[in-house]
């Protein structure tokens, strides 16, 4: 049996590993220099890391210190992590419905990796209070009032369904 | 290109360092001394610290009672986080080395925790010593024990996790006298408080008439009454530590505790989760969608489901066939011979063969 922090690290190296290699696949998209792979790679690359995702939060939180977030970076991972995680369905989806992989969507697709690294680092700090990322402002939370949350949740449903309504119809 | 590409990293693998595996440290807890604090080197590669360590015990040790030792770290140069992490244990085997084997409880380590394993920073260096308190319960058995106090922290140099372990301290735990007055075994104190709160503390004794507590702010102390068992400590303003103790008289022998440690902190940060987590949900939706609203343009769409353009394409590269007449047709019909038609033919097989049948009159041929 293992403990519950090394199969963090084992999940987060497996999702973190995936993000990156897309994030070189995207940057590759965006040069249009590479191998015709690229896009592929990218986009299963970023399916890969969507999939290993829920892990790594799951054995976070039971291998994390202290009940509940009582960290202004775990806030910060919760946001930036589910921020990710929509932008990269998103580009997925895209991609599904045939859009190609223009400068607009491997720009989107580098912004999706580069928040789950960003929460990577976040997470390293958090354990071993060391990071790269000294000049991002993680301490600060930005919490919106529950209405507006709530409003937005509302508004991405409602251009969600329109876009899978467009999608149908053409 | 491919070689210099190699040199280079050839370069940085050479440049790289067996790196401390926790420099920053990993926290209080309970820790057996096998993974007190460098999990990701073994042992093996660990360096032997040069710190001198040792444990001060009190003079008496009363089986299930609370006391309080002091240890001790010197003479040691540590890396520049000035970290030292400290376990108690009861052994130097790196199993079953927990003082809760033996049956000791940590009430208040110096961090104001439960736990055998610290962090400590303050100014280590070759030329002081770093002392610090703990209180503990005594296990319930009369007897001998052993106490160890282990150390690990990183070098001035980097590079290598130093882990050193002291040699054993005897301790004579002795039977409760009877009528000693004592605090009850069931009774623990309170280690932590908010600032600007009042702390109420209620004792639970044994054996005791009287009870008096000793407040230390500081080097100054000053004495709290107790009344019905209780007493209270005023607020704290800022962070920070002050120590009380209680001295109890009965029948038996006065009894002094150790000092027990209550520090004040700041609220810890906290966050309405529900918003937290509604937002997160909301920044997911959100993401998804604004990326999902640019569909592709229908001419994408058609370009990859439509191959109309492809085949156009494909057609204009095929060079267009032109059918033109040979001369043959082109010219009209042979002029009918005056004996008539030949027999069983008809104008169109004349107009068709009729020159093929007038050469081969020409030439001989019947």
């Amino acid at each position: 049996m293992i403990s519950s922090p090394t199969l963090h690290v084992i999940s987060t190296e497996l999702t973190i590993g995936m993000f990156a290699l897309s994030g070189v696949a995207f940057l590759l998209c965006l040069l249009q220099k590479g191998p015709l792979s690229r896009e592929a790679v990218a986009h299963w690359a970023l399916l890969g890391g969507l999939l290993a995702t829920p892990f790594a939060i799951l054995t976070g939180i039971d291998s994390a210190p202290g009940d509940g977030i009582d960290n202004p970076l775990l806030a910060n991972k919760v946001l930036l992590s589910m921020t990710s995680a929509g932008l990269a369905i998103g580009v997925l989806v895209r991609r599904k419905w045939g859009g190609e992989a223009d400068i607009r969507h491997a720009c989107t697709g580098m912004i999706s990796v580069g928040l789950m690294l960003t929460t990577a680092g976040m997470g390293g700090e958090y354990s071993r209070n060391e990071t790269l990322l000294f000049f991002v402002p993680k301490e600060t939370v930005l919490i919106f009032p529950i209405w507006a949350s709530i409003l937005l949740i509302i508004l991405g449903i409602v251009i969600i369904a329109k876009s899978a309504i467009q999608h149908r119809v053409s | 290109m491919r070689i210099r590409v190699g040199i280079v990293l050839l370069l940085m693998l050479l440049s790289a360092t067996i790196s401390t595996a926790n420099p920053g440290g990993k926290g209080d807890d309970i820790r057996s001394r096998d993974c007190a604090g460098s999990c990701h080197a073994s042992s093996s590669s660990n360096g032997v610290s040069s710190a001198n360590l040792s444990i001060e015990l009190p003079d008496e040790i009363y089986a299930g009672l609370l006391m309080e030792i002091i240890t001790s770290v010197g003479g040691v140069d540590v890396s520049s986080n000035n970290l030292v992490g400290m376990a108690l244990l009861i052994n130097s085997d790196g199993a079953k080395d927990l003082p809760a084997n033996d049956g000791w409880e940590v009430i208040t380590d110096p961090n104001g925790g439960v736990n055998n394993y610290v962090e400590i920073s303050d100014s280590f260096s070759s030329q002081t010593s770093v002392n610090r308190s703990w209180t503990l319960r005594a296990p319930s058995s009369p007897g001998s024990y052993e106490l160890y106090l282990a150390v690990q922290h990183g070098s001035q140099e980097g590079g290598i996790a130093m882990s050193g372990i002291s040699d054993f301290v005897e301790v004579q735990v002795l039977t409760v006298p009877e009528n000693l007055p004592q605090l009850s075994p069931e009774w623990k104190p309170i280690n932590s408080r908010l600032i600007g709160e009042e702390t109420t503390i209620t004792l639970e004794t044994m054996n005791t008439e009287s009870a008096t507590v000793e407040l230390k702010n500081g080097a100054e102390i000053s004495i709290i009454p107790v009344t019905d068992g209780k007493f209270t400590i005023p607020a704290a303003v800022n962070p920070g530590t002050v120590e009380w103790r209680v001295i109890l008289e009965g029948e038996g022998p006065t009894q002094t505790s150790p000092w027990f440690r209550l520090t004040a902190q700041l609220p810890g940060w906290s966050v309405d989760e529900t918003s937290l987590y509604v937002q997160g949900v909301a920044l997911f939706l959100l993401g998804a969608s604004l990326v999902m609203i640019q569909r592709p343009k229908e001419e994408l769409i058609d370009k990859i489901y439509d191959n109309t353009n492809q085949v156009i394409a494909v057609e204009a590269s095929i060079p267009e066939l032109t059918f033109t007449q040979t001369s043959e047709t082109v010219t009209e019909a042979p002029p009918i011979p005056p004996e008539g038609l030949p027999a069983g033919w008809t104008m169109e097989q004349w107009n068709y063969y009729g020159h093929e049948h007038l050469k081969s009159l020409e030439g001989g041929a019947v």
